[in-house]
This record gives structure tokens, sequence and C-alpha cells, in this order.
């Protein structure tokens, strides 16, 4: 697992922390019943914090699960 | 502490059967990322407590207030915003700021403060209440340039001023201070504006954590420390009284020593406030109490006790200085200008806090200043915290004819004119016998601590009783040193909790307390809460010579051994 891929597990896992890591990975807003609207803001705001970057909010209807995130996450600190 | 670490420290596993700790966040804005931080902090406070927040309505800060049921909660931490003093004064609502509108919002703020003081004075009747003032900003609404004053804004002010002066004087409620809150978390970095306007939350998120840290602390307070041991020589004063003579100390502006003199009047001010001042000092004792008479010294001789003056090590000083205070090292800091004699006390006593006083290092010495006032300060002084040093100084006679086991003789005793009053009103708000309840003394029968909730829930129950008692004798008044409370149940007694400040001790009051409580009920016999704790070592002698065996848990005295086995009571006694 990449470094990016650890860290987005713990942010992940920091928010919705009944996941097991494998489940963080296949995670998606139709995979885990708690990822609501609230849930999508802490998520964001770990995000921020953790890869010291900001993530647009109009972003977030698309940040729908792990790999959208990743793949987001990947062009921005690139 | 960023939010990846508030999320990880509350989800951390508690047991089972922990404790509950609910606090009610009362904030007009979405309570998001304060709610998660405010949690985290409280977990690093109560490590071993389960928190539970419940919050309020979206916008709605004085009806959250206002439906509030206080009982149950064992806090409430209020996050107060402008926009919750008029919706005009935040962004989110776009209500005006033309002149005219501004001019009603300055009267329209003052009375959503009355209701909002109503409510919040309402709630701390039955919790502690923690409320933090508004910390972001007022928005660019005023006509005049942000860098000139305007009327509207500085009236807005004192309404605010107004309304936490008043605040201030409830017992219940503790207000999270603006300055201090200035110095960890620069005013100018806490608004975040696109979250403000995208998601309701108005704080940056380490403004968010800063915050919830304050009132967490102020929810969970700890208990004060109790006694401040000083040195003399370039510590109090500057100079070697030894060498330079009496009138060769300093402490002035033409000596350059003002620092010295800073240091003397915090020491006064802390010594009003009821906070015991003791001095360690190598030195010529008489030399010393002359330089005492000095009338321009700003730590007056009368506030001081005792004095350990002498040429012995430092830490024998301070071993006296304890046994006068019969306080624990860890309730005590040692100020001393040499590190060699402050680590020579640390060594001896390891819980102390021991400080250098760096006379040469002004800001040193002023964070000095402002972290003792941390460690000493209190929401409130009582008539305990007046006559503390008097009891003190004049219980030196009784431990002076106290015998080998730790007794004073039954002649001493006589000759004491000791008068004991008893109190048996349930007061709920009586916040000497709540502070007494819950601190660790010797003598204390289980160490168990109570919530203000705990505590008001308890006193409402018929079958209990509370009990405080107040001593003096011709030594002086030592004021309410103890507290019983228990339940009663056709002529049993359960006690609770009993605590006795240790300034009591060797005089019997423990047995004249349990002696009136036997008779007030009418009691044959009472069983006691007890548990064994690190530091309850009194209680376990007093009921060792009562039952004649190690108390255990669920102790149980019969009134015909304790009148057996009591000692000859001298007291006169009243009942209030």
């Amino acid at each position: 697992m990449s470094e990016l891929d650890d860290r987005l597990t713990r942010c992940f896992a920091s928010v919705f922390p009944a996941l097991v890591p494998d489940q963080i990975h296949r995670a998606s807003v139709e995979s885990v019943p708690n990822w609501d609207s609230l849930a999508a803001v802490t998520l964001i705001a770990v995000l921020e914090e953790e890869f010291n970057t900001p993530i647009d909010l109009m972003e977030m209807p698309e940040l729908t699960s792990y790999h959208a995130v990743r793949d987001y996450l990947q062009k921005q600190i690139k | 502490m960023n939010l990846i670490e508030a999320l990880e420290i509350s989800r951390k596993p508690v047991a089972q059967d922990a404790k509950l700790l609910r606090i009610f966040l009362a904030c007009g804005f979405t309570p998001l990322h304060l709610q998660n931080f405010l949690t985290a902090h409280l977990r690093q406070l109560c490590p071993e407590h389960r928190i539970e927040i419940k919050t309020g309505l979206f916008g709605d800060l004085a009806g959250s207030l206002e439906r509030l049921d206080a009982n149950g909660l064992d806090g409430l931490a209020v996050a107060l915003e402008w926009s919750d003093l008029d919706s005009r004064l935040g962004i989110r609502e776009m209500g005006g700021w033309k002149v005219s509108d501004v001019n009603e919002v300055v009267s329209s703020v003052d009375l959503q403060l009355s209701r909002l003081q109503r409510a919040l004075t309402t709630a701390a009747r039955s919790v502690t209440a923690v409320l933090s003032l508004p910390a972001i900003p007022l928005p660019p609404l005023f006509y005049t340039p942000p860098n000139i004053n305007s009327a509207e804004k500085t009236k807005l002010l004192l309404s605010l001023a107004k309304f936490a002066a008043d605040l201030s004087e409830e017992i219940g409620i503790r207000i999270v201070d603006s300055q201090a809150l200035d110095a960890i978390s620069p005013p100018s970095a806490r608004f975040d504006i696109k979250s403000e306007i995208l998601s309701g939350f108005p704080y940056k998120l380490p403004h968010a954590s800063t915050l919830a840290q304050s009132m967490a602390s102020l929810l969970q307070a700890r208990s004060p420390k109790k006694g401040l041991i000083t040195d003399l020589d370039d510590t109090l004063w500057s100079g070697i009284l030894g060498e330079v003579g009496i009138e060769g100390i300093n402490w002035s502006l033409e000596h350059h020593s003002h620092i010295h003199g800073l240091y003397q009047q915090f020491l006064a001010s802390l010594a009003s406030a009821g906070v015991l001042v003791g001095v360690a000092s190598k030195n010529d004792a008489a030399l010393v109490q002359q330089a005492f008479d000095r009338k321009d010294l700003l730590l007056k001789k009368d506030k001081v006790f005792p004095f350990e003056v002498h040429w012995h090590r430092k830490s024998d000083s301070v071993q006296r200085i304890l046994k006068s205070w019969n306080i624990g090292p860890e309730a005590v800091i040692f100020i001393d200008d040499s590190p060699m004699e402050a680590a020579e006390v640390k060594a001896a006593f390891p819980t102390m806090e021991c400080l250098v006083f760096k006379k040469d290092d002004y800001q040193s010495v002023w964070d000095l200043l402002v972290n003792l006032r941390a460690s000493f300060g209190k929401t409130a002084i009582s008539k305990e915290d007046a006559i503390r040093l008097e009891s003190l100084r004049s219980a030196a006679p009784l431990l002076d004819a106290l015998g080998q086991d730790g007794n004073a003789s039954d002649e001493f005793l006589k000759r004491a004119d000791a008068f004991v009053s008893f109190d048996f009103t349930k007061r709920p708000k009586d916040s000497r016998a709540f502070e007494l309840v819950n601190k660790t003394n010797q003598f204390n029968l289980n160490g168990k601590r109570f919530s203000e909730s705990e505590w008001t829930k308890f006193l409402a129950e018929p079958a209990s009783f509370l009990v405080t008692v107040t001593y003096q004798d011709k030594y002086g008044p030592l004021g309410k040193i103890a507290v019983l409370l228990g339940k009663v149940h056709e002529k049993k007694l359960h006690v609770a909790a009993w605590v006795m400040s240790c300034r009591a001790f060797s005089r019997r009051i423990e047995h004249h307390s349990l002696k009136r409580l036997f008779e007030k009920f009418d009691a044959d016999e009472a069983v006691f809460d007890f548990r064994l704790t690190e530091r309850n070592g009194p209680t376990q002698d007093f009921f060792l010579e009562l039952a004649g065996e190690p108390p255990q848990p669920g102790l149980k005295i019969s009134r015909t051994l304790f009148l057996e086995k009591a000692p000859p009571l001298f007291h006169r006694v009243e009942e209030t």
C-alpha cells in the first residue's frame, strides 16, 4: 500500500470507525450507511488537514467513494 | 490537536461500565467539529468516562437553552456568537446592514442578552455551565472604517461586558476568559467564512480545538493548589540579607529590583485569597524577623506561616511546613532562585512542583506569576479561605500538645473550649459542602467524587441527609470543616460520603459527628460505604479504633459499640 493509501485509510477510519481497512478501500456512499452529509463534511475537513490542501466543496458530489477521493487527491498533491 | 486525532481519541474504547459524562453543547451554528474536539478534550481529561454530547437546534441558541432539561446533565457548554444575539450580526442571513438597521441591532442585542441571561441562570442552578463569549469578529456592518471606533460597536461590546459581568457572579457559571483565549488562538485566525457559508460552521479547525480545550478544562476544573513555599534572598527580595543587612535588601524601581516587589505583591494577593504562604530560607532567623518588620515590604509578616529559617536542608524545612499545614506535597509549589535548592526539594518530594525564580529574566518571572495564578486560581473565595491561615497558626499549640499517637490529651481538649455546630439543612448550592465532599483529603470515607448533578439528585431524595460541621475553639475558628452525606432507613444510617478537612484532625470532631448522627436520627446502626484509598489512612485508623479490625467495604458500626469505644467528648454543641 502506498503512503497516500496509508494516510487516506487513516482519514476514512477516523470518520468511519466501524470499517476495517479492506472495507475502507471499497467504501462508497452506497456501501457505507453512515456516509451522510455530516460525515462528508467531516471527511473533507480531515482530508484538508491531513493533506494540507483545500478541497473545493463543489467537488463534494463527485467524491463519493474511497477511489474517487484517492484519484482526486492524487491530482491535487502532484 | 488536529481533527483526525480528535476523532481517534473520541472513538477510543471505554470500559462497558464506564461512567457516563453527559454534556449539552449549546450553539447557534452547526456544532460539527467543535463537538468532535470537545468530546476528544473531555476524553483526555476524563479517560475513564464515556462522553455523550447532545446539541440544540441550529440558529436557536436561546430557545435551546430555554428548553433545556438540565437535570441529568453533568455540564453545559455554551458557545455564543454575535449572530446568536441578532442574525444581522452574522453573514448567513440578509437582514440588512443599513445605518438605520445597525441602530436597531444594538437595542435588539440587549433584549436577546437578557433572554440568554435568564436561561443560563436557570440552567446553572442544576448544572455547571461554561460560556464562551463571541470569538469571531463582528462583520463590517458599521459605517465607520474598521480602524476607527464606532459608537454602535462600543455599545454592543458594553452590553456584552455587562452580560458577562452579571453571569460571572453566578456560582454555577464559568466564562472562558477572552484574553486567555486570545493568547492561544489569535482572533484574526478564527473565522472560516467558506465553512460558515457552506456548512454553517464558523471556526477554523485550530480555533475549534482551542475553544473546545478551554471549555473542557472549565467543565472539568482541577482543584487549585493550596500552598506556596518561597525562598527569601534574591527571590522575595534582591540581595543577600546576611551580607547587605536589613536596609540593604530591596525591591524597588530605583534599585532595579522591582521584579521582586511584583513577586511580593503577587504573594500578598495569593495569601488574601486563602493560599498558604510559607518561607524556607537558609538565613539568620532574627535578621529575617527584622526584615519582615520593614514597613515597605508588600508581603506582611502576619500573612506568612510558618517561617522555616535556619541553615539546615531546604527539604527539612519543607517537611516541617507541610506538617504545619497538614497537606500533601502535591498541593504545594516551592520557589527558590537556586536551581540546586529547587532540585534538592524536588528529589525529596517528587510530586511537588519546584520552580526557579530567575530574577534577571523578567519575562520568566512574568510567566511564573501567570502560571502560579493558573495553579492557585479559584472561582470563588469562601469564608474558610479567609480564616485558613489564622486557624493553622492557632492550631500550633494543639500540634505541640499531640502525643506520639497523634492524639491530644483529654486535659488539653477539655481546656480548648471547643464548640461544634451541626447543620442538617440540605442546601444543594452550598458550595463549601460540595467542595469538601469532592476533596481527596486523608479523612475521606471512600474518595468518591460527586458531579453537581449527582449531588443535587442525591439531596433531592427524601431519605437523604446532609450534615455540615463547623468548629471553633479558643484558638480560633476553623469554619465549615466536615460534611457527611447519606440516607436513613428505619433506624439504620447509610453513610455514602464523609470528608473532614485535615485542619480539623485530633479534636475528636469525627467522633462527635457520628454521635450526633446517631442521636439525630435515633439510629441503632450505621453502614459505611467505605473504600480503601491511597490517602485515607486517618479514616482507616478511626474505624480500626472503633471496630477493632481494619475496615472493609460495607462496614457496620452499631450505636452501642460506638458509645462503648468513643473517647470522652468535651465540645459544646449547637444544631442550626
